[in-house]
Parts: structure tokens; sequence; C-alpha cells
């Protein structure tokens, strides 16, 4: 069942477009990343779906509601982590989120917020003023508040930027919890690393959607399929053997490994191995090559702007 | 709903303002400066021009209005008549601690937000916007109140520490009730509501403090008005006067609900 669906959203800034007809279909517990450089029109969708800014053209429905009509309604049942924490520094941890869990009718506040403290570990903290808390416990403070209201659908927008390693990792973790508890997050980021780890799909935007889809798809819509075989050594007999196979429609060496493009990697993969060692080849392993979201990322990227010039 | 989402504005604009020590000390300060400044200008002037004064063709016609207004001052010795004409004009001159109070704290409360970022996540909750205003505007205006009226007797034992206790019945009349809770609270209502649309149309707290500057004029206007004798603030008139400014001040509100803009706070200040 859709629960986030974009009929043509658009966002002008006067004569600049930010969001250009923008059309898609979340399905409820999708984790969907959202993905696009600098000034793409990420923050401004995230906006747009979470009733904050309107839409200069077409609409957007989440969770039911119409985003540039039933603001109140839409803002009891979507939550959402704005790039900066934007807490209290002088309130402590638990007075910030009982203060921001107030505003939703439908909750218990006080038993809300221990919950959530807890889930993000920061319960421990809970007196302690915000100011003193380090940027990655602001941070789980911040999508704490995000989720205080149990909301049907999360915005996370940039959730990561500026944080260590180690916090950004944290902070990681409760995402991919939070997409096994089913829920639907709509994750703008610029970590392609992040995208792929946490997200089912993948929208790439630059102003307009260039593409969205499942990494893997993503990847084969750029990249043919090639297996790689690790031998232990290889000699130009077990070379010439695997060239004259009817499936491999390409092959090529690279130290003692073997790079092919098969008509079927999947059923073809058992006949091209047996051959290899009928050939007297000894076979370390069979993998398949996997091209990093970066590269089909920069490629969409890169296309865009040669379409642009 | 509402009064609760008010009700949590207000204390958490509270622990915000009773820990910040800049805005305790304004708070604590301003009423301080001005009850004592009052009395200093009230004790100079009776004790260096005295009488004499009241020959002034201005505090002339004041001091015939204060008498048919109060009919007793007539009976008092000259020295004493200019004494509760000047101790009169004191309960407007306390209009003046909510102003100056809204000037330096409500003028913040908005900016600040926008500054930190906290707004845009208080936007993104249910909270409608005339929920956050009026928390807001109250959450200063109900202290500033409050050290009014602590400063309004103090401003009584003082008069009485002076030896002047003997005139206070001239001077805290059915009037002065009136102006002290009704026409005050009033006036510090509007007075924060200003601030708090100044702060959330401004691009710093120095703009916003420029919108509450308007209201001090008035008061000040007030006081020169009566000192002068161009009108006695009688009761039915003060509270005429406070009826307008109570109606100025659900006007004020709506229309700060109309200039809050959440879009442009959205997008400009990120």
């Amino acid at each position: 069942m859709p629960i986030i669906e974009t009929f043509g959203l658009s966002r002008h800034f006067g004569k600049t477009a930010a969001v250009e007809d923008l059309t898609l279909t979340i399905e409820a517990g999708e984790v969907l990343g959202f993905l696009g450089p600098n000034g793409a029109g990420k923050t401004t969708t995230i906006r747009m779906l979470a009733g904050m800014i309107a839409p200069t053209k077409g609409y957007a429905i989440v969770a039911g509601h119409r985003t540039d009509r039933d603001i109140e309604q839409l803002h009891e049942v979507v939550g959402m982590l704005t790039q900066t924490p934007g807490l209290y520094d002088r309130l402590s941890a638990r007075r910030n989120l009982e203060y921001f869990a107030s505003f939703y009718p439908s909750i218990e506040p006080q038993s809300q917020v221990a919950k959530y403290l807890k889930i993000m570990g920061l319960w421990e903290r809970r007196d302690s003023k915000v100011g003193t808390l380090s940027k990655g416990m602001k941070q789980r403070l911040a999508l704490a508040r995000a989720l205080v209201h149990e909301p049907k659908v999360l915005f996370l927008d940039e959730p990561t930027a500026g944080l260590d390693p180690e916090a950004a990792g944290e902070v990681r973790r409760l995402i991919r919890t939070l997409r096994e508890e089913g829920r639907t997050i709509f994750l703008s980021t610029h970590n392609l690393t992040e995208a792929e780890v946490v997200c089912s799909r993948i929208a790439v935007i630059h102003t307009r959607l260039l593409a969205l889809d499942t990494p893997e798809q993503l990847r084969r819509r750029f990249f043919r399929r090639q297996i790689i075989v690790q031998l232990e050594a290889l000699d130009a007999q077990v070379m010439e053997i695997v060239k004259r196979l009817p499936f491999v429609q390409d092959v090529r060496e690279e130290g003692s490994q073997l790079i092919l493009e098969l008509t079927d990697s999947e059923r073809n993969r058992p006949e091209l191995v047996k051959a290899i060692v009928e050939a007297g080849g000894r076979v370390i392993g069979v993998s398949e090559k996997q091209y990093p979201l970066e590269d089909v990322y920069l490629r969409l990227i890169r296309e865009e702007n040669q379409n642009e010039s | 709903m509402s009064r609760r989402r008010i009700r949590n504005i207000l204390l958490k604009e509270w622990t915000l303002l009773f820990t910040d020590l800049n805005s305790a000390f304004l708070i604590t300060l301003v009423p301080f400066l001005i009850v004592g400044q009052g009395i200093l200008y009230i004790w100079l002037a009776s004790k260096f021009a005295g009488g004499s004064m009241l020959t002034t063709q201005v505090f002339q016609t004041a001091l015939q209005k204060l008498v048919v207004a109060i009919p007793g001052v007539a009976q008092l010795p000259a020295n004493e008549q200019l004494l509760v004409l000047l101790l009169s004009q004191f309960n407007f001159f306390l209009l003046l601690i909510p102003t100056m109070i809204a000037i330096s704290v409500a003028t913040f409360s908005i900016v600040e937000e926008k500054l930190s970022g906290s707004l845009e996540g208080l936007l993104a909750t249910p909270v409608k916007t005339w929920e956050l205003l009026l928390g807001k505007a109250l959450a200063g205006a109900i202290p500033a109140l409050v050290v009014t009226w602590l400063s309004a007797g103090v401003f009584l034992v003082v008069v009485s520490g002076l030896g002047w206790g003997h005139l206070t019945g001239f001077v805290v009349t059915a009037g002065w009730f009136l102006t002290l809770f009704l026409l005050t609270p009033a006036v510090a209502a509007l007075s924060f509501m200003l601030g708090v649309t100044g702060s959330s149309r401004a691009k710093d707290a120095r703009s916003a403090q420029n919108t509450v500057l308007v209201i001090i004029f008035p008061v000040l206007a007030l006081i020169g008005i009566q000192v002068t004798g161009i009108i006695w603030f009688t009761p039915s008139l003060i509270l005429v006067l406070a009826l307008v400014i109570i109606i100025a001040d659900f006007i004020t509100l709506r229309t700060a609900v109309r200039l809050f803009r959440r879009e442009s706070i959205v997008v400009q200040w990120r």
C-alpha cells in the first residue's frame, strides 16, 4: 500500500526550480534513500512532503493527507529529523523530548519519552543538559524527538552529516533497527554507502528525478553483470577453452582472475566452473563483480549534467 | 489540547528564561531602576522645587483636574498637593516595566529559536501558530506583570518610608487599581505580542526591538498628558483605555498569526 505518493510535485523559488515534476510512490514499510548533489532539491522535497513548505505545482499525499492542505493532521503522523538537531541546549534531554511530545494529542508524553530515551541509549544522560551532550548524542536525541509520537512516516534529512564515524555508525544502526520494525523512512543522504546499507530503494534527484530503483537494479541499468573466477594460476589452455564456450560473451584476464560476461550468469556458472576444472584449472572462488553505488550515482549525475549543457 | 500546548510553551520558556542570567538579571533590574528613578525624581522635585512648581501654568491646570477628581487634595498644603500630583503619575510610570522587559525578552524569543534551528523542529509538530505566539507572549508578559505588581507594592512601602504615607489615600484610588490590574496586563500583553511579532518577522533581535519601541511612546504620552493637565485619567477613562488596549491585544494576535510565515522561516533560516 503506498504511503507516499507525489504527482508532478514542483517547487520554484522565484525563477529557480528547486524540484521539478517529481512523481514517485513509496510503499509502507519501505526505506527510500534520496540521493543527489548539494542543491539538488532533497531538503526542499522533504519539506514539501512534511508539510513545511507548499509546492508551487503538483501535490503529494503522505499517510493519507494532502501535504499542502491537511497540515496539522499530517504533522501528527510524520516525524522529521532536520539537518541541525535544533534542540534547547539549556534544557535536559528528557525535558526537550517532553516538550516536543506535549504537542501530540494521541500519546502519553512521559512513557513515550522514557521509551525513546532508552532505545537511543540516552537514559543514563536523561537529566543532562543538551548543551553538555556530544554531537552524536544530540543527533540520537533529535532522532528520538522525530519518533516520540510514533509517526507513520519518518523523514531524515542527512542524519549522519557532520558526525564522526562511530557516531554515524550508531545512527545508522538505529535506522536499520527502525527498518526492521517496518517503519517507512525517507532518508536524504550524501553518503552512498549509508544509502546502500539501509535503503531498499534509491531515488537519485537533480532537481528532477533521475532514477528510482533498488541498488541492484540501478547497477544493472548501467553495468552488465560480470563474473570473476579466481584461479590458482591462469594458463593459456584454460583461457582457450573458456573463450570457446558458447555462453561466454566476453572474457578478459586480470592476473590470475578471469572476468567474464555470460549469457545467463546464474545458469551458466556451474558449466563454466566444470569446463575450467576439466581444462586443468584450479578454481579458488567464483563471485560477481560488484560496482559501487557511487559509480552508478556519478554516472547518473554526469549524464544529467551533459544533458543540461 | 490548546491549553496543554500553551502551558508547555510557557513552562519551557520560563525554564529557559530563568536559567539565563542576563534575562533573570534584566527582569530584576528594570523594575528596580524604574521604581527607584520615579521616586528619586519625585523626591528631588518636592525637596528642591516644592510647592513653587505649582505656580507654573502647566501644573496649575493639572492640579485643578486632580482636585476635581479627588476633592480632598484641595485641603492639603501646596507641597503635598505637588506630591500627590506627582505620585499619581506613578501607576502610568509602572507601565514602562512590562514594555521595557518586552523589548529585551520577547524580541529574542523567536529569533533565538530561528538561529538555533529549534523552530523548524517545533513547526514540524502539530502546534498552531496562535498557540505558539500566545504561549511565547504570555511567557514573558506574566513575569513582567508580577514584577510590576511587586514594584507597585515596593513603591507604596518606600512612599510610606519617606514620610508620605498619609498621602497614599489620595494616590491609591479606584483608578490606581484599574491601571494596575486591568490596564497593565493589557499593556503587558500588547508589548509582548508586538515583541513576538517583531521577532517572528525580523532577521535579528535588534530589528525586532524597534517594533516594541512603538509602545513606549504612547506610555510616555499618557504620563505627559496627565501631568500637564491635558486630560486627567479618571477611573472610567482608564477603563475605556484598558478596553481599547484589550481589543488591540486580540487584533495584534490575529495580525501576528497572519504575519507569521512558517515557510519563510523554514526556508530562510538554516
